[in-house]
């Protein structure tokens, strides 16, 4: 398998559209990286220039420390799983799978020897003189994983490869690729705008916008320490709340004040407001869903991030509720216990996990105290 | 006498198209000449009759009068009336793995034809069933590009016609579909799939003559037409343009100061006369920046 680096890539269309901006990026041999963001990000267009498939149009893409820019897309030693993959009708499981490797004249006994491997890892050895139309969703999609197995790759770049399955096979097929990562010990490159999809299948994720990385992360340092607020509120589900909040700094206190409600700034998070000079300007306060408490125990013991406000909509999720609720005529979202009372119309408090809030810059969006 | 290479060549050709083997005995010059053209004949009238291929060359270049359409369509077992819609493909060069791909994805037996149109473009003729769509033609076009980018490791560019009803249609669904694609690569160059039906006002720019929009950028611009703005610019103007003339929004996108980027934009005015906050002044712009662009592609080529 194979190491890559992205340095300073760079993709123009002709038309001057500037689809992908400085990239850059070290990917470890074996490690699953996933490139997220909505759509229009150029998630793809730098999947696509690491395959060959769109000149790049500055910086230097390596392969295993080789300079690959103008190397041809079959000479990279990689395989692609896209997402409107196409099984031919006329062929068996089996021929599916070897016809990559007939076109490249590869001999018969290799052929069978690789078609064979890749259907054990895929559990497919029983369906291999099946014809697509007699497979179910996810048997084709495993057979277009097979294809690009049986090529033995250095690396493996998956375009959106679940996007075209219903949501139940999405999640069988997100524990079969984990489970084909472990298996095959390979690099992958993943494309996908599904955050959750994301923060299941990856070992690091590189967040996109607009041509530009936003931060490349662990999922779990995505989650708790997210660098802006386009991340903070692209990762999670539902999406973290934000809400505008003026700050104030007397002597060693600091004060979030948000319409009526006044929130204490925890010791944590206080330096870097009052070395930013935040004193008196308005700051983005984030906060996730999980961290709105309802519970009593939690209201008494958090007097100093209480606030209130009544119930618009109550959700029930069966393991979960979520509670919509509005605060200075900003949207909430509490994810709370589905014990809880409350219900639609209710006057309710809550109180807010000061030790997680995230705050923000308002007008460059970055992070002030991650 | 030896055979000449033309009767070489012609016998050739014959042995490909037909897979007949003659043995030709001329004495003179005359007579290879003579047999020369007689194997010609056969080789057109082969074609004619049992290539479906040379037809629908033919057919899709308007080299096939209308009258005779029918008939010869019918001796080749293709139905006429059916609805039909034609892809174009084009690629780095139509070579064999490409042309395998292809014929895997269309067997013979789903009626769709693939016609090369040259060393880097192939026609896919394919019937619609009752109840495919637009939508349909969309989705199979893109798992045409997706399925060469994947099996056949290549870039491709695929345009596609409407949909049509006879094959008295197919030279303009072959015209509509050839526009596509220039209008596409010209104007949507960061796209793979153009439907003849979504070129935008690429299609209307596409259609103006050369003095016309020569005519339409010294009227905005002067006699100092802008080939291309620098790459900040660029990106800037786009980005304005993508946020519907938002300077809160643009600034933001691009970590810039709204002032840096007010700056920019009365730096634009200033060298073109054109305020691109402004509706009517920033469409403007964007329809000459593709004149210039498309000035530019024909020139080029």
């Amino acid at each position: 398998m194979a190491s890559l680096s992205l340095e300073g890539i760079q993709k123009i269309y002709p038309n001057g559209f500037h689809a992908v901006k400085d990239f850059n990026l070290e990917i470890a041999d074996k490690e699953f990286i996933i490139f997220v963001g909505p759509s229009g990000c150029g998630k793809s267009t730098t999947l696509r220039m690491v395959a060959g498939l769109e000149d790049i149009s500055g910086g230097t893409l390596k392969i295993d420390g080789k300079v690959m820019n103008d190397v041809e897309p079959k000479d990279r030693d990689i395989a692609m799983v896209f997402q409107n993959y196409a099984l031919y009708p006329h062929m068996t499981v089996y021929d599916n799978m070897a016809f990559g490797l007939k076109l490249r004249k590869v001999p018969k006994d290799e052929i069978d020897r690789k078609v064979k491997e890749a259907a054990r890892i895929l559990d497919l050895d029983k369906l291999l003189d099946r014809k697509p139309k007699a497979l179910s969703g996810g048997q084709r999609q495993r057979v277009a994983m097979g294809r690009a197995i049986v090529r033995n790759p250095k690396v493996f770049l998956m375009d959106e490869p679940l996007s075209n399955l219903d949501a139940k096979l999405r999640v069988q097929m997100r524990i079969e690729i984990s489970k084909l990562h472990e298996n095959l010990g390979a690099t992958i490159i993943y494309v996908t705008h599904d955050q959750t999809e994301a923060m299941t299948l990856g070992t690091r994720i590189v967040v996109m916008k607009d041509g530009v990385v936003q931060q490349v992360d662990t999922p779990q340092n995505l989650y708790n320490t997210p660098c802006n607020l386009f991340v903070a509120g692209f990762i999670g589900s539902p999406q973290m709340n934000f809400l505008d909040a003026v700050c104030n700094v007397k002597g060693d206190d600091v004060t979030l004040t948000i319409g009526e409600h006044v929130l204490k700034v925890p010791g944590s998070k206080k330096k870097a407001l009052i070395d930013g000079g935040y004193n008196g300007k308005t700051v983005v306060l984030g906060i996730r869903p999980e961290d709105v408490h309802d519970s009593e125990a939690f209201i008494s013991n958090s007097p100093d991030s209480v606030i209130t406000s009544t119930i618009k909509v109550y959700e029930l999720l069966g393991a979960e509720v979520f509670l919509y609720f509005d605060v200075a005529g900003t949207q909430m979202t509490a994810r709370v216990n589905p014990r809880t009372t409350l219900r639609t119309g209710d006057k309710a408090v809550f109180a807010l996990d000061m030790e997680k809030i995230h705050i923000f810059d308002k007008e460059t969006e970055l992070t002030i105290t991650n | 006498m030896d055979h000449t290479q033309e009767l070489q060549k012609a016998l050739q050709e014959l042995r490909r198209i037909t897979g007949i083997g003659l043995d030709v005995q001329a004495e003179s010059e005359e007579e290879t000449e003579q047999a020369v053209a007689q194997i010609r004949c056969l080789c057109t009238a082969y074609k004619e009759k049992y290539n479906k291929t040379d037809f629908l060359q033919s057919l899709l270049t308007g080299g096939i009068p209308s009258y005779d359409i029918h008939d010869r369509a019918s001796r080749l077992h293709i139905n006429v009336d059916e609805r039909r819609v034609l892809f174009l493909l084009e690629t780095k060069k139509m070579d064999e793995t490409v042309t395998e791909i292809l014929k895997s994805l269309f067997p013979s037996q789903t009626k769709t034809y693939l016609v090369p149109v040259s060393e880097k473009a192939a026609a896919i003729l394919r019937p619609m069933r009752a109840a495919e769509t637009a939508d349909n033609v969309r989705a199979i076009a893109r798992t045409i590009v997706d399925t060469m980018n994947t099996e056949a490791l290549a870039h491709v560019r695929l345009a596609y016609s409407s949909i049509i009803g006879t094959l008295s249609d197919l030279p303009a669904a072959f015209q509509e579909a050839s526009l596509a694609l220039k209008v596409g690569k010209l104007f949507y160059s960061e796209q793979t799939v153009f439907p003849y039906n979504e070129l935008g006002i690429g299609r209307l720019i596409y259609r103006l003559p050369f003095p016309l929009c020569e005519n339409f950028l010294k009227e905005i611009f002067g006699e100092e037409i802008p080939e291309s703005f620098d790459e900040d610019t660029t990106a800037t103007i786009n980005r304005f343009f993508q946020n519907n003339l938002n300077i809160a929004e643009t600034s933001r996108q691009l970590h810039m100061h709204r002032n840096t980027l007010i700056y920019r934009l009365e730096q634009i005015q200033k060298r073109t006369g054109l305020d691109l906050r402004l509706f009517e002044d920033a469409m403007t712009f964007k329809v000459a920046t593709m004149v210039i662009n498309y000035l530019h592609a024909e020139r080029n080529q």
